[in-house]
C-alpha cells in the first residue's frame, strides 16, 4: 500500500513536538479521576492512549458546546458585525477509528448544500492522527458497523501499535503533506511490518465482546414490525436528560440565542436536543413535538431510518459512549438488541 | 517543518445585513406590516422566508409578504406572537431590522397555468399567500380564475381588508369569512371551509394553495382531497420553529424533511408520505 510508513515509537514524541509547533496539539489525557478527556497537550508524556475512549467525543473542537457565532458592536458605533469564526490550525492525536467515521459523516452533514461556515473554518485547520484499536472497551461496537476498529479510507493519518513502532497510513492530501514535512523520522514498511499490522487488525476485531448489526433493527422499524407498545417502554425509560445527545459523535441539533454585554452584544450556538420538550416550541406556545413518544421515536428514527436515508450511513459509528451515559439503559446497542429480540421470538409488540 | 497554512473560509451564510424600516402598516390589533429597505439587492420569490433578527433579541423566521418589484425593497407582516416578534413591534420607523436569506423553496408556479386557483388562508397564514394573490393579479392571463377564500377570527383581525377591494380588482374573486361576527357585520360567518362551493370550479382539475393553523390546513387538504384534487395539486406551506434556516439546526426536522429546506412548501402527497402533520403518522 502506498503512503505507509513505520514510526519508532522512541520518535514519536519528537514528532508530536514537531506538529506542534505551529499548531495546537490536542489528545486524550487523564484526569485525576481516571476519566479520560480531549484537551491541550502540555507535556507529551501525559498523553494517555492504552486506556477507554474518552466521555466527551470529540466533536467538541469542530462543533462546541458553546460557539461564538458573531459579534455586533455598540450602537453608537454604527453596529458593525464581526464574525468570531477561528482559523486556529490544531492537530487531535489519538483519536479512535469511530470518531473519524463520526467526522466523515459530519463533513458530509455540515458541508454538503449548504455550508456551516465555523464547522467549516475549524474542519480546514484540523488535522485528525488516529490510532486502531487493538483493545476495545466492553461497550464497543464499531466492528459491527464497519466504523473500526481500523479505516480503510477518509482519516488523515492512521497509526496502528506494533509494539515498538508504529505502523503509519497517511490518506488525506494534508496528512501526506504532514508526513513528508518530517519524513526523516519515517521508515518505508517490510513485508513483516504489514504481517504484524494484519495481526493486530484481526486481533483487534476479536476482541469486541458486542458485535451488533443496526440493519436488522432498520428493516424491523421499516416493516412495521415495532410498535408503539415498544416505543412506550423505552420512552418511559428515558430521563430527557439529553446525555445521549451530547455525548454522540454524530448528534448536531443546536440552538442560537444572543448575548448582551456592556460593550455590544454576540450571538452564539449551544447544543440542544430533540428529546427536550421545548425543541420545537414555535411563538405563540405551538409544540408540536408535545408527545414525549414521538421524542423518543425521532431520536432513534433519526439514526437508524433517516440517516442511512440522507447520508447512506447509519446515525451511530458504535463508539458505545449512550452506553456509558444512559440512566434508563436506553442506549443504541440495547434497543438495537431488544428490537432484535422482538424480531427472533416472533413477539413484535 | 513547513507550516500548515491557515486556511481561510469563505463567505458566512449566518452572518445578517441591515434593512431600514421604511414603513410600518398597522393592520390589525397584533398585526403590523414592515416595509423594509434593504441594504444590498436580494432577489426572492413567493413562498420563501427569511431569517430576521433585532441584536440582543433574537432572530426568527418570518415569511416574506411581498412579490418582489424593486430588488432591495421586501414586506414581512408580523404577528405580536412571542419575544422577537414582540421586540420587532416596539420598532419605529427608520429603526434596523437585520436580515438573512432568502430560504425555502417557495411556491411552484408552473402547475398553475391555464388552470382554477382556489387560495385558502386562515387569520395570519393570509401573509406567505399574498405574494402568490399578487403574482396572479400580475399574471392573471395566465389562469383561468382564482379564488381566495379567507377566513379570520373577528371582522377586526382580516389583516387586509385594505386590500380586499384591490384584489378584486384585480380579478380574483374573494370570499371572507370570520369565525364572529360583530353588530353591522354583513358577510359570511362560519369556517373557511364552508365556503367550497363560492369558487365554482371543477376541483379535479384545480390547484389550491393553503396556509393558516395547522387544523384548518388538515381541513381544508382532507376537503379538497375528497373532492377528487390530485394530491399534487394540493399545496401548502408549513411553519416550524427554527434557529439556522439551512438544514443543521434540526430545530424544524421533521421524519426526513426538514421545512426550511425541503419546503416550507408541501403538498398534500409530501405530507402524506413524510408525515409532516399530525393526523399522519405513519
Amino acid at each position: 500500500m502506498k503512503n505507509s510508513w513505520i514510526l519508532d515509537k522512541n520518535h514519536l514524541s519528537y514528532w508530536l513536538r514537531q506538529l506542534r509547533k505551529d499548531r495546537e496539539l490536542i489528545g486524550p489525557l487523564r484526569r485525576y479521576n481516571h476519566d479520560i478527556v480531549f484537551r491541550t497537550v502540555e507535556e507529551i508524556h501525559e498523553i494517555a492512549l492504552d486506556c477507554p475512549a474518552s466521555l466527551p467525543s470529540p466533536k467538541e473542537f469542530l462543533f462546541p458546546q458553546y460557539e461564538r457565532m458573531l459579534r455586533a458592536g455598540d450602537l453608537s458605533s454604527g453596529r458593525r458585525v464581526q464574525d468570531l469564526r477561528t482559523e486556529r490550525p490544531r492537530v487531535i492525536f489519538g483519536v479512535r477509528a469511530c470518531d473519524v467515521s463520526a467526522v466523515m459523516l459530519l463533513d458530509r452533514f455540515f458541508l454538503d448544500n449548504s455550508k456551516d461556515p465555523y464547522y467549516d473554518s475549524r474542519r480546514r485547520n484540523t488535522l485528525f492522527v488516529s490510532v486502531v484499536c487493538n483493545n476495545p472497551d466492553p461497550t464497543c461496537f464499531c466492528a459491527g458497523l464497519q466504523t473500526g476498529p481500523y479505516l480503510e479510507r477518509g482519516f488523515d493519518i492512521q497509526l496502528t501499535d506494533l509494539g515498538d513502532r508504529y505502523f503509519v497510513q497517511a490518506d488525506s492530501r494534508e496528512g501526506i503533506r504532514t508526513i513528508s514535512a518530517t519524513g526523516f523520522l519515517f521508515n518505508r514498511p517490510k513485508k513483516s511490518d504489514y504481517d504484524d499490522q494484519y495481526e493486530v487488525f484481526l486481533s483487534a476485531k476479536a476482541h469486541f465482546q458486542k458485535i451488533i448489526s443496526l440493519d436488522g433493527p432498520r428493516q424491523a422499524i421499516l416493516l412495521g414490525r415495532v410498535h408503539d407498545e415498544f416505543w412506550q417502554g423505552v420512552t418511559d425509560r428515558c430521563f430527557e436528560c439529553g446525555g445521549c445527545v451530547y455525548e454522540c459523535p454524530l448528534c448536531t441539533c443546536f440552538t442560537v440565542t444572543d448575548r448582551s454585554y456592556e460593550d455590544g452584544t454576540e450571538r452564539i450556538r449551544l447544543w440542544d436536543t430533540c428529546l427536550f420538550k421545548g425543541f420545537t416550541r414555535m411563538a405563540g406556545g405551538v409544540l408540536p413535538n408535545e408527545n414525549r413518544i414521538l421524542r423518543t421515536k425521532r431520536w432513534y428514527y433519526h439514526k437508524l431510518i433517516h440517516y442511512p436515508d440522507l447520508l447512506g450511513s447509519f446515525g451511530c459509528v458504535g463508539c458505545g459512549r449512550c452506553t456509558i451515559t444512559c440512566p434508563g439503559k436506553i442506549d443504541m446497542a440495547t434497543i438495537a438488541t431488544k428490537i432484535k429480540g422482538l424480531s427472533l421470538n416472533g413477539d413484535l409488540g | 517543518m513547513k507550516a500548515p497554512r491557515k486556511k481561510k473560509s469563505g463567505g458566512n451564510i449566518y452572518l445578517p445585513f441591515p434593512g431600514r424600516v421604511e414603513k410600518i402598516f398597522k393592520k390589525t390589533g397584533d398585526v403590523n406590516l414592515y416595509r423594509v429597505q434593504m441594504t444590498k439587492p436580494v432577489s426572492y420569490s413567493p413562498g420563501q422566508f427569511f431569517m430576521v433578527s433585532l441584536w440582543g433579541v433574537g432572530e426568527v423566521p418570518i415569511s416574506i409578504a411581498s412579490l418582489q418589484e424593486r430588488k432591495d425593497t421586501i414586506e414581512f407582516c408580523i404577528r405580536k406572537a412571542g419575544f422577537v416578534t414582540g421586540a420587532i413591534h416596539s420598532l419605529k420607523e427608520g429603526e434596523t431590522l437585520w436580515l438573512r436569506g432568502p430560504y425555502g423553496n417557495g411556491f411552484s408556479t408552473d402547475s398553475v397555468l391555464g388552470r382554477d386557483v382556489v387560495v385558502v388562508a386562515g387569520g395570519i397564514g393570509i401573509v406567505p399567500l399574498r405574494p402568490i394573490i399578487q403574482w396572479f393579479i400580475k399574471k392573471r392571463t395566465d389562469v383561468k380564475s382564482v379564488t381566495l377564500l379567507y377566513g379570520s377570527r373577528t371582522p377586526d383581525d382580516v389583516v387586509f381588508t385594505d386590500e380586499v377591494e384591490e384584489w378584486r380588482k384585480g380579478g380574483i374573486k374573494v370570499v371572507v369569512t370570520v369565525d364572529r361576527g360583530r353588530s353591522g357585520w354583513t358577510g359570511n360567518v362560519g369556517l373557511v371551509t364552508t365556503l367550497w362551493h363560492e369558487a365554482r370550479i371543477n376541483y379535479k382539475e384545480s390547484v389550491a394553495f393553503i396556509c393558516g393553523p395547522e387544523i384548518m390546513i388538515r381541513a381544508a387538504m382532507q376537503d379538497l382531497f375528497f373532492f377528487g384534487m390530485p394530491d399534487e395539486s394540493i399545496v401548502t406551506t408549513l411553519e416550524a420553529h427554527m434557529k439556522c434556516g439551512i438544514g443543521k439546526c434540526g430545530h424544524c426536522y421533521a421524519s426526513e424533511k426538514y421545512v426550511c429546506t425541503d419546503g416550507p412548501v408541501f403538498t398534500f402527497k409530501e405530507i402524506k408520505e413524510f408525515a409532516l402533520l399530525e393526523g399522519y403518522n405513519t
